[in-house]
């Protein structure tokens, strides 16, 4: 056990070093140069161009650079070149913005899911299993910010009430209970969408588990005992088929720091995926490398935990 | 079934729970008339976040919008565009010229001449005991004050690089024995002083002057810079533009401190400093020093004539008590960074800045919003609105739902929008011309743009009325030259270039193309083919690139077009001049100040006259302009310069587009009259390029009220 | 005999699941629309041209009949009428969507084949010789050479040659080894150096994980925001980006198929491993990797348009559903058909890929096929 660990974590480190210098390799030599170095600023002189470039360090040969870059990561001090901020400290605000949002996503995504998932699974091939065949494709099917406007359009020009940002403007000093419902409000139409996806792939997921897990020996002999169908499902079936997903909590753990670019954009949401975006539109490097880095960690971490949770649940597996 | 029911229930019980909050948000009519403060609070919607909160660093838009209601500058312009004091009460403006007596030279009359005779000569000639032209007669009666400055020697230090990759610069001293030289003082700034004082001096008195002769290099291998020196530490003439300001007494900044010049001049210096890396140095670079006087007066002298200089005092003006080294210092200390490397980029002050402009700031949370507060101390008295909210809503259309759902009370509204709101009876509109312009460029280092009757031709062809019509819903009016179209600079006697896409093919026939079999344009052999570029990103632009290309289609000519990401675009093609033709908008100021797009200098890769146009007589018109401190005479030049341009048609001059706005009807201008009563106006638009200049003034009121009679 | 049955229980199965048959329906038709899209609207005079502009004609609603007084001959839309009405440059939107068709799917069946290329590639790979090693020396000698080439791409010129030239001289020193040491045992310092340090298939499943380390989208936002815009810069860089699933298949199939009978019979008679690769592993291995193309296909064109939403997609001239959208949604209150048109046209097309990849997946997993 000891062991396996040890060596796993040695593994992803190494497989950390190489991202990095991937992510770094992928943007610095890509065409085109940091915005704030602009140079069709008419007050931009050149000399101000290549200060700009020193303080930046890039006048420097590019492993310099890289070097700088992570010992600057490693110890906190990086900062953005746009604001000067702290880009851990950035990260951190964003990080506290889009986790409401995650959170409520992954609530609707796995509650939804199971229900939908079980229930298709019962009803192999009736309509009702067609039809959430059907319907979940649908959603994954749909652009993204297409299906965003039209629910927006409908709320705002029916309904006549904001739903963009994270909480009503102007509402002076409402009473606590208000303003917290105000941001569940908020907090609906942009969670449920970025949980369509989710839904739809997590249930087809529940699904398949269900399927499989029916088709065991086991199973029929409790069919064949007698045991009531209903809880030949739910009880010894589900139990079965719940186990590979215990593993993907870990997996969830990248979506911490993922956000949606497209639903933060339309939303105004000032979340994570959002940041990262508007870094990549002022090429603020610092920003789009520290998120890269920092959400491969998570991706690394995830794909951790849920082996070790694997070990955990699953007797079968002995190392 | 306990599973099941869960599995059941809980999803149910969720989604009620997440649908039953929209019984707690408030609808567009609740929001004013459940609080009434919301009528207090206005709140704007910007596409993109501030990035520094400091008017000396800041170079983004939406930092300058924030920056402008928080800081204010010496002047400003009014609504019709003339300069308006603010912090400054008023000022004058005269000038300081010098010239080194030229002992060699022959004076006609009196032969050669020390710095007594010299000045002695020039005393006469003003008392009228010479004859004189007119335009030496006005030069003469304009100087009011001559003395002379005896000569001198001193030493100075440069420090010079023999080539570019050398790291430390060598020092060099060079020993200076200046001459006399003779300071003139003139009412007014006159730039053709030395030209006419000419007439007096003998033809080569200045011209003549041999500054080398006067100087020493110490060390034998910079001989060569030796005239550069000249040039530089002993120039024969000199014009030293004086700008007088004088502040007003007892404003505060935000923090109650006291508003004086040191003020003014720590903000110069600031911009000055190479450590603060302000994008606003090359504005400040011909300042040759901020004087002090008292405490209410300062000085600023200029190294050489520089017209446009006056309107950066619109810059807002730092307080020195929190940004000096002293608070720098402390502030490192207490962050525990490097105090050498601590500059004002780095301070928190550009999170948290403070002026003395009518609103303090309050919050900011990056990418959500920017809280600012009035000024109750604000000199002009505190602004009606209590606060002002600047929300960050990154998409054009969110924006607009934001707006009908009531939580945001202006945004940048799209012509189409415009249009469709137009009748809303809750709504006002307004527009009105703003102050940049779209245009094609040509590469005129290349052929066939080298030749303006293809040029003109190329513009011919395309209906920019209809452009305007259809694509700008008419939010937009034509344009002919590089001038703001509401200034006195624009000459409106230049007919636009009419659409007439025969006559461009009669134009191209001039010039040696001729349809060939399969329809297209051709001319020894080669078919006329190029490609339009734009940047990525900009929809009008996108659209005038298909027009264009179809309209040139439509006379033979055989157009790529493609869309290229903005610093792909700047950096690969247009700072190093690669394109044929492509699709920008220039941003001007109000000053017409047009060296660097047009002056024939300006054509090196970098630069920003990429088109390569090159005019002599432009090119003096252009150095005359910004030496110019008449208004009138600044415009004669101006409306020369422009039929020049419209002449050559480098650009085709497109169109410029008018900003809009659409706001609730119910928010008006409250001013109180003698009485004390408050006398509610419409907003109306104004020169300024926004619709915002009394937004000091304005308010939104619970219903709309009856408007006093205007006038 | 054998592969007859099981095409003809494919097409049985495949009729069962009439989602699947659906969604296989529309995807033919889609591609039949694409392909005389492509003939329509391409050529000097085409019978739907997407680049005129008719300004007068903007935004007419669909099945509006055009002004003919107001046009030219040539700009008279195809169909006598404008079928999907007109944009704000009042092109015929109808052939904008034909021509996107054709874009839109090209977008999809490249990136997804190059993906599918690289997957079966190292997942063939890792499979079927993953359990080769490769020698402490070579992994050293290939350590150095690739730090040269960094070092010399990134700028410290000396550094990055002079290992450059040690690696260079060490492979010619091995290809050499084998006379060297011949017969005489080799020193015990050395055999450090001949040990098996890392097989293949370990090689190839950490790149996997590296590449699995990218957030996805945002890796492709990434990399084309800071590329030139163009269409081939998008398919590539999608392509490149999502073939590690198709790997992972591969290689799975690949592991098993090596261990099966035929395979084993094949190598004892001697048949070579590029023909059991190709003859015999590949066209086995390749079900769950055409059910992921199927699905990857959709996949691209969804991002295609997620990046045209972010001003990203393919550069016009060319145009695809998901420019045709993002560039329709600043009209959606005045004119919502150049939203829906596009906006509807990707859902149904997406969704038919996925239907007919899922069934594809049912009606291949045998475990499932059992019961029904």
């Amino acid at each position: 056990m000891l062991s396996f660990i040890g060596r796993s974590v040695i593994q992803k480190i190494i497989t950390l070093f190489f991202v990095s210098i991937v992510s770094f390799l992928i943007i610095h030599l890509a065409p085109g140069k940091p915005s704030q170095v602009d140079p069709l600023n008419p007050k931009f002189t050149p000399e101000i161009v290549e200060r700009f470039r020193k303080e930046f360090h890039l006048d420097k040969p590019l492993y310099v650079q890289y070097v700088y870059f992570y010992r600057d990561l490693f110890t906190g001090k990086t900062v953005s070149w746009k604001d000067n901020q702290s880009v851990l400290g950035k990260i951190w605000e964003r990080f506290l913005n889009s986790l409401p949002l995650f959170i409520v996503g992954t609530i609707i995504t796995w509650t939804l899911s199971f229900p939908i998932g079980i229930r298709s699974a019962i009803f192999r091939g009736r309509f009702y299993d067609r039809s959430a065949t059907f319907f979940s494709y649908l959603l994954i099917s749909i652009p993204g910010f297409f299906f965003a406007y039209i629910l927006i359009i409908l709320v705002v020009t029916r309904f006549h009430v904001p739903v963009i940002g994270m909480e009503t403007f102007g509402l002076g000093d409402a009473s606590g209970l208000r303003l917290v419902m105000d941001r569940v409000w908020h907090l609906l139409i942009p969670s449920v969408l970025g949980a369509t996806g989710g839904i739809a792939i997590l249930s087809r997921y529940v699904r398949s588990q269900m399927l499989e897990v029916e088709g065991q020996d086991y199973i029929r002999t409790a069919r064949a005992k007698g045991v009531p169908e209903e809880q030949v499902h739910y009880r010894h079936a589900l139990r079965n088929a719940l186990l590979p997903f215990v593993t993907m909590f870990g997996l969830i753990l990248p979506g911490l720091i993922g956000g949606s670019v497209i639903i933060e954009s339309i939303f105004s949401w000032p979340g994570i995926g959002r940041m990262a975006y508007e870094a990549i539109l002022a090429r603020d490097y610092p920003i789009i490398l520290t998120v890269n880095f920092i959400s491969a960690v998570l991706v690394l971490a995830g794909t951790f935990v849920s082996d070790l949770l694997y070990l955990v649940v699953d007797p079968r597996i002995r190392l | 079934m306990t599973i099941r029911r869960v599995l059941i229930f809980a999803p149910t019980l969720l989604i009620l729970f997440l649908v039953y909050s929209y019984f707690w948000v408030p609808t567009y009519e609740q929001q004013t008339r459940g609080n009434p403060d919301r009528l207090n609070e206005y709140i704007a919607a910007s596409i993109g976040d501030a990035s520094i909160l400091n008017p000396i660093l800041s170079a983004d838009s939406a930092s300058s919008d924030i920056n402008s209601m928080v800081f204010e500058g010496l002047i400003d312009r009014d609504e019709e565009l003339r300069f308006r004091g603010r912090l400054a009460t008023s000022w004058e403006i005269y000038e300081e010229a010098f010239f080194y007596v030229n002992e060699g030279a022959t004076i006609p009359g009196i032969g050669r001449a020390g710095a007594q005779k010299v000045a002695a000569l020039i005393q006469r000639a003003k008392a009228g005991q010479f004859p004189a032209n007119p335009e030496l007669r006005a030069s003469l009666d304009n100087i009011s004050d001559i003395s002379t400055i005896s000569a001198g020697e001193f030493l100075v230090t440069r420090y010079e690089k023999k080539k570019q990759e050398d790291k430390e610069p060598e020092e060099v001293k060079i020993r200076v024995s200046a001459p006399a030289r003779i300071k003139l003082v003139l009412n007014s700034v006159d730039q053709d002083l030395f030209e006419n004082l000419s007439h007096i001096l003998g033809k080569d008195y200045f011209s003549g002057f041999n500054g080398q002769a006067y100087l020493s290099v110490d060390d034998e291998r910079w001989e060569e810079k030796r005239a550069a020196y000249a040039d530089e530490i002993l120039p024969a003439t000199e014009h030293n533009p004086n700008v007088m300001f004088h502040l007003r007494p007892n404003v505060k900044f935000h923090d109650g401190h006291v508003f004086d010049s040191k003020d003014v001049k720590f903000t110069f210096e600031a911009i000055m400093n190479p450590k603060n890396l302000s994008p606003r140095i090359a504005d400040y670079e011909p300042v040759k020093r901020v004087e002090v006087v008292d405490s209410l007066t300062v000085r600023i002298v200029y190294k050489r004539l520089y017209s446009p200089a006056l309107g950066t005092w619109g810059m807002g003006i730092l307080p020195e008590h929190l940004l000096n080294d002293e608070a720098l210092k402390k502030e490192a200390v207490m962050l525990g960074k490097d105090i050498e490397k601590f500059a004002m980029r780095q301070s928190s002050f550009n999170r948290h800045p403070v002026g003395c402009g009518p609103f303090v700031f309050q919050e900011w949370k990056s990418d959500q919003y920017i809280i600012l507060d009035r000024f109750g101390d604000y000199w002009e008295g505190p602004a009606n609105y209590k606060q002002y909210t600047y929300r960050i809503v990154p998409d054009l259309l969110t924006q607009e739902m934001e707006f009908y759902a009531g939580t945001i009370d202006s945004y940048n509204v799209q012509p189409h929008q415009v249009e469709r709101l137009r009748g809303d009876p809750k709504y006002q509109n307004f527009s009105g011309p703003s102050f940049g312009y779209t245009y094609i460029g040509y590469n005129m280092r290349r052929e066939p743009f080298n030749d303006p009757r293809v040029r003109r031709a190329l513009s011919m062809a395309i209906d920019v009325d209809k452009i305007i019509k259809y694509i700008l819903y008419g939010q937009g009016e034509r344009i002919t030259g590089p001038f703001v179209k509401q200034t006195d600079y624009y000459n409106h006697g230049i007919k636009p270039v009419p659409y007439d896409p025969e006559g461009a093919l009669k134009l191209l026939e001039e010039a040696g193309w001729r349809r060939d079999k399969e329809g297209w344009l051709e001319k020894d052999g080669k078919r006329f083919q190029f490609t339009l570029i734009t940047n990525s990103g900009n929809d009008l632009r996108k659209a005038i690139l298909a027009i264009a290309q179809d309209a040139w289609k439509q006379i033979g000519i055989d157009v790529r077009t493609d869309l290229l990401e903005w610093s792909v675009f700047i950096q690969e093609r247009v700072d190093k001049a690669d394109f044929d033709a492509l699709i920008l908008g220039w941003r001007m100021g109000i000053e017409p100040d047009l060296y660097q797009i047009w002056h024939s200098s300006q054509t090196n890769p970098y630069q920003l006259n990429f088109v390569g146009f090159k005019n002599r007589k432009a090119d003096d018109l252009i150095i005359k302009i910004r030496q110019e401190y008449d208004h009138e005479g600044q415009a004669a030049f101006c409306h020369r310069l422009h039929e020049i341009i419209a002449r050559e048609q480098p650009y085709t001059f497109l169109y410029v587009t008018k900003w809009t706005a659409v706001l609730d009807k119910r928010i008006v201008i409250q001013e109180t009259d003698f009485q004390g009563n408050p006398v509610y106006k419409k907003i109306t638009p104004t020169k300024t390029g926004n619709f915002t200049f009394y937004f000091n003034k304005w308010i939104k009121l619970p219903e709309m009220p009856s408007f006093s009679p205007e006038g | 005999m054998k592969r007859r049955s099981n095409m003809q229980e494919f097409r049985q199965l495949l009729r069962q699941n009439r989602l699947a048959m659906t969604g296989l329906v529309i995807f033919l038709l889609f591609f039949c629309i694409a392909l005389t899209g492509l003939v329509l609207t391409t050529g000097t005079n085409p019978t739907f041209d997407p680049a005129i502009v008719r300004l007068q004609e903007k935004l007419r609603p669909p099945l509006s009949e055009p002004n003919i007084e107001t046009l030219r001959p040539e700009e008279v839309p195809g169909l006598g009428m404008y079928l999907f009405g007109t944009d704000d440059l009042g092109r015929d939107v109808f052939a904008r969507m034909l021509q996107g068709a054709w874009v839109s799917l090209t977008v999809g069946f490249v990136a997804v084949g190059i993906s599918v290329l690289i997957g079966i590639l190292m997942g063939g790979i890792s499979g079927y010789f993953g359990q080769n090693h490769v020698r402490v020396d070579q992994v050293l000698a290939s350590i150095v050479l690739l730090l040269g080439g960094a070092l010399l791409v990134l700028g410290a010129r000396s550094l990055g040659v002079g290992l450059l030239i040690i690696g260079h001289l060490y492979i010619f020193f091995s290809a050499w080894s084998k006379r060297i040491w011949r017969g005489r045992p080799i020193p015990r310092w050395m055999r450090g150096f001949y040990k098996d340090a890392v097989s293949i298939d370990t090689l190839i499943m950490r790149f996997v994980d590296i590449m699995l380390c990218f957030p996805s989208f945002f890796l492709i936002l990434t990399v084309v925001a800071l590329l030139p815009a163009s269409m081939y810069n998008i398919m590539i860089v999608i392509g490149l980006t999502s073939w590690m699933g198709a790997t992972r298949f591969v290689r799975a199939e690949f592991l098993s198929l090596r261990e099966q009978d035929f395979v084993t019979a094949a190598r004892a008679l001697g048949v070579s491993d590029f023909r059991i690769i190709f003859r015999h592993m590949i066209p086995n291995a390749m079900a769950p990797v055409l059910v992921s193309a199927t699905i990857g296909i959709a996949t691209a064109i969804l991002t295609e348009a997620g990046l045209s939403f972010l001003g990203f997609g393919v550069p016009p001239p060319h145009a695809t559903w998901g420019g045709i959208l993002s560039d329709g949604k600043r009209f959606i209150f005045d004119a919502p058909w150049l939203t829906f048109a596009p906006g509807i046209a990707i859902l149904i097309v997406v969704l038919s890929f996925n239907l007919f990849g899922e069934g594809l997946r049912d009606i291949l997993n045998p475990k499932l096929r059992e019961r029904s």
